[in-house]
């Protein structure tokens, strides 16, 4: 049985103009250990599956359709009260806001400890603060930082120490939305590889968000490409990068400059995302895509199965038998 | 796709940006009760202040000051012929009532109005100049800041003997600018860290520029708002003064005829006089005050945000 | 740095920068903060100049210092080879028709109460360039330049109702628009998305090939950097590490830090192509006393005895190509 299965996980937003639809119709599954990254640009709807994941969506969001299956059970069928048990005891989330969540007159020390107690109170404070002297050197802090404030630790340390907290319950599924955005790039470098490490010793399934594709290939095994709240084109990276079968990863992989190979000219993708509270009945690509058929703009998009693992939402795929 | 649609919407609308930025401000305070019932309020005030040019027009004993009903010679009550009585020498309470309107209102609004102007100027001033400017400004805002208005008043109209109407409202003004210069000034400085003034540098733009084009715009709402809540204080102190003998003699306020029930020993005798003026008193300082909570919403940037998706 | 003097556009001369601390809180003075120390750069006529750091390195100020918008502590700026260090009054305002910046965040830089007409026509009115027609026509050929078409479509728009990408262009326009010798683009995309950057990208490219105007890019990604610049300088700690050719920088780096960034970029793509060079400590090295030698000291693995005492200065190895570094 896979860790995490989600079915058809449909999200709303209700706005002042209607419904839109930041997730619509997506599916995925996730083993113990592995690893799945989600690509996509601003309002592509891959924050929201996260939030949605956790139940922690924002007051004016709607799960619409759709399973959670997470270990078996539905989590859209639990109680608010079971939701909580779940939530960072066996599903954790790192986010990008997330060192700035620490509360700022507390010893780091503590407010891991604390998160520990929480869900589990028999530990007793003894016994906890000697397991976060563990997390800390877990996730590469110094022990004797335990007894600092947040603010005597830099941006690195605070997300080190907010892995440290997501970890204190051994939780079996870590989401990680952005983790590193904020941090410069030898300070990123160093948290994914603790990210990596950990991930592999406690065999945890990780669901990694990012903008940035590069992040996502050297982080995850399986990729999964977002455009307007869909889920367009999934499968092993090294296929999705080297054989991209949608047009829409094939743009957006042209558009980020690289350090390697020959300096091509970059191609930005012309034109606007569209408007999801009334998203197109064809392709939701299809005004951007350069190489559109005008079935796209009326046949709803399928699944293409372009190599086993690796399929696209796309109709041009389908046309091509690719 | 979304832009496409944007656009069909909004054309021929977007030369107007204030008649947009309006509509869209209207939309938020439609929604506020507070705001919907201060307006209601309101209106029905300032209908009366325009309906206190037509008694004195149907009788000359209708006039709130002169005007004496030639038959009665002390205060009485409702009657067809005075539907809220007369005072004690029989005068109109009913026309007294509406013009005290009219008073409130000129009062209100000139002496917000004046101290809004003088309270924005002095302080963009303050923190856009910074350094001694600012110290000077927010030293002398606070020295006036924790004078008893009141009581000043008081000292000056002993000193000067009875006070004419504008006099009065030049004062307040004079008084009431200090808390309006602290929050402007506060929402100076941090304009004043933002990008777009520092482009407006890079592209030359002089001192004066920045702040009258750059910096007045994005507080004037702000300013704007504040009025709403100074109004309601200056009715209070034109009240408070009027009722205590210190008004302009020549004016019938709220206050003034509150004076008048005092001074003639009608507290407790004639409800119909004395409850008029306090009720509307009280209306009035609500009204404008429940206009300038819903404003509050409207221009609260968190009730602006777009909608999020991501 | 001794080159042919002629064609540089902007040279800058051993310039610090320091942070003073204003008085002291609850008795304990902070320390001065050195944001730049003794950096010095020439950017050539007609090319972009790369500046690449990580947060906090010092690279907007010095993009800060040269436009005027900070004052600086000690050394020298020159636009075509006159002295343009703390000018102010006219010499000011005529030296801003000539330099130009376009910032980080365009949700921040431009004015929400002004329309796009308004803003990218004020350099103009500033300078008193032509009548209000003339400007409009101007304005017009400017948003034409950098994408916004058709631009009466946009005269009349206010920020809040432009995406983050055509803000950026408004942005650039506005910069554009008196017709600068050089502009600075201060991390001009990192407030958004890949395509959108990408397009930000080659208006900028643009902007060179069609009105020839010199740049200096600040980034904190080297693969921008490698794609737009022709020229790059590492800047860590404010100072310089490293200037050269972009493809030198990227293939050729040469000084431990700019090794160690190479290093930490993601590396699926490419690992087979890129050198891994290992000069990063994991844990930092404990210096004695003050810092008072090579920023990199406590995180180099090839550091020396005098790296811990001595700052290092660009020294030339090879035809173009600076490394401040005792070791190379």
């Amino acid at each position: 049985m896979a860790l995490l299965e989600v079915e058809d996980l449909c999200i709303d937003y209700k706005t002042k103009n209607g419904y839109l639809k930041a997730v619509d119709g997506v599916s995925f599954s996730l083993e113990r250990g592995a690893s799945l990254g989600f690509v996509g640009e601003s309002g592509c709807g891959k924050t929201t599956i996260g939030m949605g994941l956790m139940g922690m969506l924002p007051p004016n969001g709607v799960v619409r359709r759709g399973r959670i299956l997470f270990e078996g059970e539905d989590l859209l069928r639990v109680s608010a009260e079971e939701m909580r048990r779940v939530r960072w005891r066996k599903i954790a989330m790192i986010f990008q806001a997330a060192m700035n969540a620490l509360n700022p007159v507390q010893r780091v020390g503590e407010q891991v400890a604390e998160a520990m107690l929480v869900h589990n109170p028999s530990l007793g404070k003894e016994k906890a603060l000697k397991a976060v002297e563990e997390l800390f050197e877990l996730v590469g802090l110094q022990t004797d930082r335990i007894r600092d404030y947040p603010h005597q630790y830099s941006g690195g340390m605070k997300q080190r120490a907010i892995i440290a907290m997501s970890l204190a319950c051994r939780p079996s599924l870590i989401i990680a939305d952005e983790p590193t955005t904020a941090l410069d790039v030898i300070v990123q470098d160093q948290i994914l590889a603790e990210i990596r490490a950990l991930q592999k010793e406690f065999n945890i399934g990780i669901i990694f968000i990012s903008h940035d594709i590069s992040i996502v290939a050297d982080m995850c095994h399986d990729i999964g490409i977002m455009y307007a709240g869909q889920l367009v084109e999934y499968g092993p990276r090294e296929d999705v990068f080297d054989s991209p079968a949608h047009p829409y990863t094939r743009a957006l992989l042209s558009s980020f400059p690289t350090l390697t190979g020959k300096r091509t000219d970059l191609v930005p993708i012309a034109g606007e995302t569209p408007d999801l509270v009334h998203p197109p009945e064809g392709c939701r690509f299809y005004d951007r895509c350069q190489e559109q058929i005008p079935a796209c703009r009326e046949k709803v998009s399928r699944w293409v199965a372009i190599s086993p693992g690796h399929k696209a939402l796309c109709c041009r795929c389908e046309m091509d038998g690719r | 796709m979304a832009e496409e649609t944007f656009r069909t919407e909004t054309k021929g609308m977007e030369r107007y940006p204030g008649l947009t930025a309006f509509l869209e401000g209207w939309g938020i305070f439609r929604q506020s009760l507070l705001g919907k019932i201060g307006l209601v309020l309101l209106i029905m005030f300032a209908l009366m202040a325009l309906c206190s040019y037509i008694p004195p027009l149907i009788d000359p004993m209708y006039n709130p000051m002169t005007g004496v009903d030639p038959v009665i010679t002390c205060s009485t009550g409702p009657s067809r012929a005075h539907w809220l009585g007369t005072d004690f020498m029989g005068r109109d309470i009913l026309s007294q009532l509406l013009a005290g309107a009219r008073v409130a209102f000129m009062v209100g609004v000139s002496a917000a109005f004046m101290s809004i102007v003088l309270g924005t100027a002095i302080g963009m001033t303050a923190g856009y100049m910074g350094r001694f400017m600012d110290t000077f400004l927010m030293r002398l805002a606070d020295m006036i800041m924790v004078m008893p208005t009141l009581l000043v008043v008081l000292i000056l109209a002993a000193v000067f003997g009875q006070l004419n109407i504008w006099t009065i409202v030049l004062i307040i003004a004079l008084f009431r600018w200090p808390g309006v210069s602290r929050i402007i000034r506060g929402q100076t400085l941090s304009l004043k860290q933002r990008p777009f003034i520092e482009a407006a540098k890079v592209a030359g733009a002089s001192h004066v520029r920045i702040i009258f084009r750059h910096i007045m715009p994005n507080v004037l709402p702000l300013a704007f708002l504040f009025m709403t809540f100074r109004v309601t204080s200056a009715i209070i102190i034109e009240a408070a003064l009027a009722f205590l003998g210190f008004g302009d003699p020549g004016t019938v306020s709220w206050g003034m005829m509150l004076q008048w029930v005092w001074k003639t020993g009608h507290m407790f005798k004639a409800p119909y006089w004395l409850l008029p003026p306090g009720i509307c008193i009280s209306l009035i300082t609500l009204s404008f005050y429940m206009l300038g909570r819903a404003m509050d919403e409207v221009l609260d940037p968190r009730l602006r945000k777009e909608d999020q998706t991501d | 740095m001794m080159e042919n003097q002629g064609n540089a556009i902007i040279e800058i001369q051993n310039v610090s920068k320091v942070y003073r601390s204003r008085g002291a809180l609850f008795g304990v003075r902070a320390k001065d903060v050195v944001a730049l120390r003794q950096v010095s750069l020439k950017i050539y006529k007609g090319e972009i100049f790369g500046l690449v750091g990580e947060s906090g390195s010092g690279k907007t100020t010095v993009g800060r210092l040269i436009v005027g918008l900070e004052e600086i502590t000690s050394g020298e700026i020159f636009l075509d080879q006159e002295n343009v260090t703390g000018l102010k009054g006219k010499a000011l305002k005529a030296f801003r028709r000539k330099v130009q910046m376009i910032f980080q965040d365009p949700y921040q830089s431009l004015n929400p109460q002004r329309s796009v007409l308004d803003t990218v026509s004020e350099p103009l009115s500033i300078h008193r360039v032509g009548r209000s027609a003339d400007r409009k026509e101007m304005a017009h050929k400017v948003l034409k330049s950098v994408g916004l078409s058709p631009p009466e479509a946009f005269f009349y728009r206010y920020p809040h109702r432009l995406s983050g990408g055509q803000r950026q262009r408004v942005a650039i326009a506005r910069a554009m628009v008196l017709n600068p010798e050089f502009v600075i683009a201060d991390e001009p995309t990192s407030m958004l998305d890949a395509s959108i950057s990408a397009q930000i990208f080659n208006i900028l490219l643009k902007m060179r090939s069609t009105f020839h105007v010199t740049q200096m890019f600040i980034t904190h990604s080297l693969a921008a950097a490698r794609y737009l610049c022709d020229r790059i300088a590492v800047i860590y700690r404010g100072q310089v590490m490293e200037v050269g050719s972009g493809e030198t920088i990227i293939r050729n780096p040469r000084h431990p830090y700019t090794q160690a960034l190479i290093d930490a970029l993601p590396k699926f793509k490419g690992s087979g192509e890129i050198k891994q060079y290992g000069t990063l400590l994991i844990e930092e090295r404990e210096v004695n006393g003050e810092p008072m030698g090579c920023p990199f000291y406590p995180r180099c693995t090839v550091a020396e005895i005098r790296c811990e005492r001595e700052i290092p200065g660009l020294r030339m190895l090879e035809e173009g190509h600076y490394v401040a570094c005792f070791n190379v």
